[in-house]
């Protein structure tokens, strides 16, 4: 079952990547063929993500090369399979979504090629989770991130893009370089590439090579995951990329570093660590998660403050681990498990809930033509369907109850809360402080979508592209609504999907905790047991639905039939127009004050006046940025000095042919003679 | 499970018939202390029922969700009022959350409440929402602070636990101390979110106080009705939580009759009790300006911070 | 008890960090003397040994009434009630505290077993006054809000003796009383010149000297 799948995927995506180019200047066939094997494949995903967290063994396949050290060998174990299912829900969601979205390029870009990177994109990230020998590994995760440079790219006429392309294809190649090395250590150790080494080296690793190797990973894959101070290629990349692939991106991509860090923590290194080290996760997870949502809020890009989320999510995944890592060290392993399990449950939940706001974002973009939130407003009437769907994509981000981010975020909360268990006063103390960052963020994220959802949505259109916006077509709104979908089940279900993670972080943990973690049948969460705490989201749901109920039933019983008037919004005596808006600029005004240290806003308002009286402005120029911190204090000075090294260099680039010919010859010389 | 029904039903009574009494509770004793009559306690019921006859007037300019926020709002603050111990210690729907859920309840109304600010398009509602985003925000750490310094000492996150446990004097701390400073967080929390002075100020909707009046000053006829009683009951809520997990003495640890009618005297004059003290609190302090709330909260989430550094050194 | 008290101390640590009001920093400043004054008080009691009664005696009259009188007088004579302008602005203040506190925990931590029983928790809170004081002096504009940061410094450190040795000699802790009197004294007269010589107490103005 689970080989039919895994070929009939290959075959699915290698057909969608070969076949799209065989047929130019056909847009239409190229996006069918290319979209509609991406969801054959995405499918076969699925049925191989299921099975193989239901496999009692895992799966292995391994075809040797004629390189040394390369094999192709893949290994499918629960923790593999959870994320193919991920990149496969996704996949097939934003498939279905591309149908409609791309008919927007016909005619503007080369769908052929458009096609083939986008199946290439998806082929390279299932490989990337599933591959099972180091060299093959960094192959496919260097592919996946070429690929999707050139998504990124796709649009390369305006310079905006280009600079996040180049941006983006430094930072991952910078990563590249950490990872390597990172291998490398276990390389030395092991002899081989081949991932079993990895996991039982013939001598263990010295102490030293262990921590550089914890660092390396975490550097490498953090670059990739958009860690804080890491993350400032990310909220420019994954926006500028045709928005199903930034959905792609955003949602999953950057999940492949979670598994990697996962897998190189938990398995390689054999869950053995010093309390510091997940004191570091922790410590990277809650800086991320608040910094990412503290600059998502001042952004009026809507894909960019998408992407800004993704930083957060990722911080509140770490938190997630890094409560589990810091409970293996003390030997706690129930809770080291439930910290890894809220941190799975919260990948899976943040790829489901952020595709769908970058789908809901591309919708908006489809329908606008524009990615400023100023410009839009009042389309939930016009675009009902967007509307609600991303609704719901806001409220799960926001974490409110019932859906599915709620769900995950709980558990991250239960599992900080659960430090009162550790022997250690200040991991006691700061366990609760990384409590209040996520408490923090969570409400930040609130108002942040808040503001996007309610400045897009509500009110009265902002720009004549809003007034004529409307309703995308059938597939994008399919899209959309299956990865809705997905968000309530997966906040209504966790009966189902917990004892799913828990096969995968048994064996990480050491110890299966199915049984401890869900109580009365499975219709509550109850991290321990029922007496600590519990969570019963089809309860809360039934709650919600049966009050609502009331509230209305009150409402008749007290006042009757209801009798509407519908008339203007009051707007002190004169017509309300779009200029007395609230702007989103203003809507955050209050936290930029207060949070200027971090912003470290400028403002510059100048007027003009009028001659005859200085009373009357004739023109004001309101102009206001915020300093992006990182990169001004950590990046630049690093490119100065790379920049000014060049120039010092460029002596040795005289231009001449001959003198090039010279450098050869005297390095030939010096090697023959080292070679003496 | 009858049992357990009836006691969720009840529940929902008092949760309904109490909160417009601690609204009048309050307004009279700031009237009488600003040398006023004031209107008569049940003031409120009597609001609430005219408003429910008045026929409401809708802007043109919103959507669905202008109308559908104010069941969204009444149902989760309800559902987060089903999930605390009032006058029986041990809920029924206790299973459902615990106190983090009670926090993201109250949060989902927030949220919907922010959006139908902004929906009627004016930049009253706009204003309202944009400062209740940042009051909330504000509010949530020092809020989750406390609570986790309550949870410490109780040993558990479930409210019902906790209040039973103390109820019954078990698992007690030796020391008051970290008790009472996440008392002090929560009371000033509660006065953060309830819209109270020196945050917010209930009675008008002026430039200077412009927050939940502001956000809701579209609404009228039934929603408003419904939008002011929620309001109502979140108050209460935060009164229930202060009164019963932190002197849950009288509530009623085992269902009998005479347990639950005594659970029930003791609670009205509990939470009567509190309302007077918020009703004190609000005449003694002028409002904060906007930019000095932050200070507040900063000194209940510190507050709460040192009740868990406490926590640790009394425990040696 | 004790560490109830010098959890009490801690807690007007913060009060006066949080406090604008000058006069409510020095009431703030009197207040936790007296806490001061209790918990060594209650530590003579414990332990019988009575040299301590003195110091806690000295701790009252000093400084809970004499220097809250000089400072209140200066304050008085110079007018002003308010500190606007801070280094460091008041939310951010306070988390800087927590984190000088949890930093004063992880620092003790190792040495807190080695302690005497009754009072070694106050070793770590006397530390993590000592750190607030310093900082309030960093952050704080005004003369007398620095004296004051200084004074809580010194409480500190008595309570940190206190603490770990059950108090200093007698002599010893006559000097430093005697000192703390006399500093407080000169800080008086001193504010009083720089309002002379600047119009103001703000000791930020004092950088144009340099010139």
């Amino acid at each position: 079952m689970m080989t039919i799948s895994l070929l009939g995927l290959l075959a699915c995506y290698s057909g969608g990547i070969f076949l799209p180019p065989c047929l130019p200047g056909r847009p239409r066939a190229q996006n069918f063929i290319a979209n509609g094997l991406a969801i054959v494949a995405s499918l076969f995903g699925l049925v191989l993500g299921l099975t193989g967290l239901l496999a009692s063994e895992p799966l292995a396949i391994s075809i040797p090369s004629t390189l040394p050290f390369l094999t192709f060998a893949v290994r499918i174990d629960p923790l593999a399979a959870f994320f193919v299912l991920t990149i496969s829900l996704a996949g097939l969601a934003v498939s279905i979504y591309a149908f409609g979205y791309l008919t927007k390029f016909y005619g503007q870009t080369s769908l052929g090629l458009l096609g083939s990177l986008y199946n290439g994109f998806l082929l390279s990230m299932t490989l990337v989770v599933i591959a099972d020998n180091g060299f093959f590994f960094l192959i496919v995760w260097e592919v996946m991130s070429l690929v999707s440079y050139f998504l990124v790219v796709t649009e390369h006429e305006k310079s905006e893009v280009r600079y996040a392309g180049l941006f983006y294809l430094i930072m991952t190649h910078v990563g590249t370089a950490f990872i390597i090395l990172t291998f490398l250590i276990f390389f030395q150790q092991a002899g081989s590439f081949s991932f079993e080494t990895f996991r039982h080296p013939e001598s263990p690793l010295p102490e030293g090579l262990r921590t550089l190797a914890f660092l390396f990973a975490l550097i490498g894959f953090g670059t990739k995951a958009g860690i804080v101070p890491l993350h400032v290629w990310l909220p420019y990349a994954h926006p500028a990329a045709p928005s199903h692939v930034s959905a792609l991106m955003s949602g999953v991509m950057i999940k492949t570093a979670i598994y990697a860090l996962i897998r190189v923590y938990f398995d390689f290194l054999g869950g053995q660590f010093p309390w510091w080290w997940g004191f570091t996760i922790l410590a990277v997870g809650a800086v991320s998660a608040l910094l990412g949502v503290m600059y998502a809020l001042m952004e009026h890009d809507l894909k960019s403050l998408l992407a800004f989320h993704s930083v957060e999510n990722i911080g509140i995944i770490l938190l997630g681990i890094g409560a589990g890592m810091i409970f293996q060290t003390y030997g706690l392993q129930e809770f080291a498990a439930l910290g890894l399990l809220a941190g799975l449950y919260h990948t899976i939940n943040h790829a489901m809930f952020k595709a769908l706001l970058f789908l809901g974002a591309g919708s908006l973009l489809y329908a606008t033509h524009t990615r400023n939130m100023e410009e839009y407003g009042g389309l939930l009437k016009r675009m009902p369907w967007t509307g609600f769907f991303f609704l719901v994509g806001a409220v799960s981000i926001s974490a409110l109850p019932p859906t599915n981010g709620f769900v995950s975020e709980w558990l991250v909360f239960q599992s900080l809360f659960l430090s009162f268990h550790l022997p250690v006063v200040l991991l006691n103390l700061i366990l609760p402080i990384a409590a209040a960052m996520l408490a923090l963020t969570g409400v930040l994220a609130l108002a942040c979508f808040a503001k996007a959802f309610g400045l897009s949505f509500l009110a009265l259109p902002r720009s004549t592209h809003a007034r004529h916006a409307e309703e995308v077509p059938i597939t994008m709104r399919v899209g959309m609504g299956g990865l809705a979908v997905a968000c309530v089940f997966l906040g209504l279900a966790p009966m189902v999907v917990l004892p799913l993670l828990d096969r995968i972080t048994g064996p990480l943990a050491g110890v299966s905790i199915e049984g401890r973690v869900l109580a009365l049948d499975g219709w509550a969460v109850a991290p321990t047991n029922v007496e600590f705490s519990s969570l019963s989201t089809p309860a809360l749901a039934l709650m919600l639905v049966s009050l609502a109920g009331l509230g209305l039933l009150l409402a008749w019983a007290l006042g009757g039939r209801l009798r509407k008037r519908y008339y203007k919004t009051w707007g002190c005596g004169i017509n309300l127009t779009l200029r007395m808006e609230y702007t989103a600029t203003g809507f955050v005004q209050p936290i930029k004050r207060i949070f200027s240290t971090l912003y470290q806003p400028t403002i510059k308002l100048e007027t003009e006046f009028l001659e005859e009286s200085h009373y009357f402005a004739k023109r004001r120029r309101f102009e206001f940025y915020i300093e992006p911190l990182f990169q001004k204090y950590l990046y630049d000075p690093v490119v100065l000095f790379f920049s000014a090294t060049a120039d010092h260099l460029r002596i040795v680039q005289a231009g001449s042919l001959h003198l090039y010919l010279a450098y050869i010859f005297v390095t030939l010389v010096v090697l023959l003679l080292v070679a003496v | 499970m009858v049992q357990a029904l009836i006691i969720v039903l009840a529940q929902t009574i008092v949760l309904l018939a109490v909160s417009p009494f601690i609204v009048g509770l309050i307004r009279k004793v700031k009237a009488r202390l600003q040398c006023r009559r004031g209107a008569s306690v049940l003031q409120p019921y009597a609001d609430l029922a005219k408003l429910f006859r008045k026929e409401p007037v809708v802007s043109t300019t919103t959507s669905w969700i202008f109308v559908a926020t104010p069941y969204i709002l009444f149902a989760s603050t309800l559902a987060a009022g089903l999930l605390v111990p009032v006058f029986v210690s041990q809920v029924p729907l206790s299973f459902a959350g615990n106190i983090i859920a009670l926090v993201y309840l109250l949060a989902l109304g927030t949220f919907f409440l922010i959006l139908a600010g902004l929906d009627a398009g004016s930049a009253f509602g706009g204003m309202g929402s944009s400062r209740e985003a940042i009051v909330a925000s504000l509010t949530e750490p020092a809020m989750i602070m406390s609570i986790f310094a309550i949870a410490l000492t109780a040993g558990s996150t479930n409210l019902s636990t906790i209040v039973h446990k103390t109820a019954l004097m078990e698992g007690i701390v030796t020391d008051p101390s970290p008790h009472l400073m996440a008392l002090a967080a929560l009371f000033i929390v509660t006065l953060a979110e309830t819209s109270r002075v020196p945050v917010d100020n209930p009675a008008t909707h002026l430039e200077l106080t412009m927050i939940h009046e502001a956000m809701v000053l579209e609404y009228s006829g039934r929603y408003l009705a419904l939008v002011e009683w929620a309001a109502g009951i979140k108050l209460l809520v935060f009164l229930t939580l202060i009164a019963n997990v932190f002197a849950p003495w009288g509530i009623a640890t085992s269902i009998t009759p005479v347990a639950i009618s005594l659970g029930l005297a003791v609670y009205v004059v509990k939470v009567a009790g509190l309302a007077v003290l918020i009703g004190v609190v609000e005449s003694m302090f002028a409002k904060l300006r906007l930019f000095r709330v932050p200070e507040l909260l900063g000194v209940a989430f510190v507050l709460a911070l040192l009740a868990l550094v406490f926590f640790y050194i009394l425990r040696g | 008890m004790v560490d109830l008290c010098s959890a009490l101390l801690l807690l007007t640590c913060f009060a006066i960090v949080a406090q604008r009001r000058l006069s409510a920093c020095v009431d703030l400043f009197a207040l936790q003397s007296v806490f001061l004054a209790a918990t060594a008080a209650l530590v003579a009691f414990l332990t019988g040994i009575h040299h301590i009664y003195v110091a806690a005696a000295l701790t009252v009259v000093i400084k809970a009434i004499v220097l809250p009188r000089i400072l209140k007088k200066v304050i008085e004579r110079l007018n002003v009630t308010r500190e606007l302008q801070m280094n460091i602005n008041v939310p951010a203040g306070l988390l800087i505290c927590c984190a000088l506190v949890i930093l004063a925990f992880f620092i003790t931590q190792p040495i807190i077993p080695l302690g005497f029983l009754l009072t070694r928790d106050s070793l770590a809170i006397a530390l993590a006054i000592v750190l607030i004081g310093f900082f309030t002096m960093i952050a704080r504009k005004k003369a007398v809000t620095q004296v004051v940061g200084f004074l809580v410094m010194e409480n500190g450190l008595f309570l940190g003796a206190t603490a770990a040795a059950y108090g200093m000699p007698l002599i010893v802790e006559l000097g430093v009383f005697f000192d703390v009197l006399v500093a407080g004294l000169i800080v008086g007269i001193y504010t009083h010149r720089i309002q002379d010589a600047f119009d103001s107490v703000d000791t930020s103005k004092l950088t144009v000297l340099k010139e």
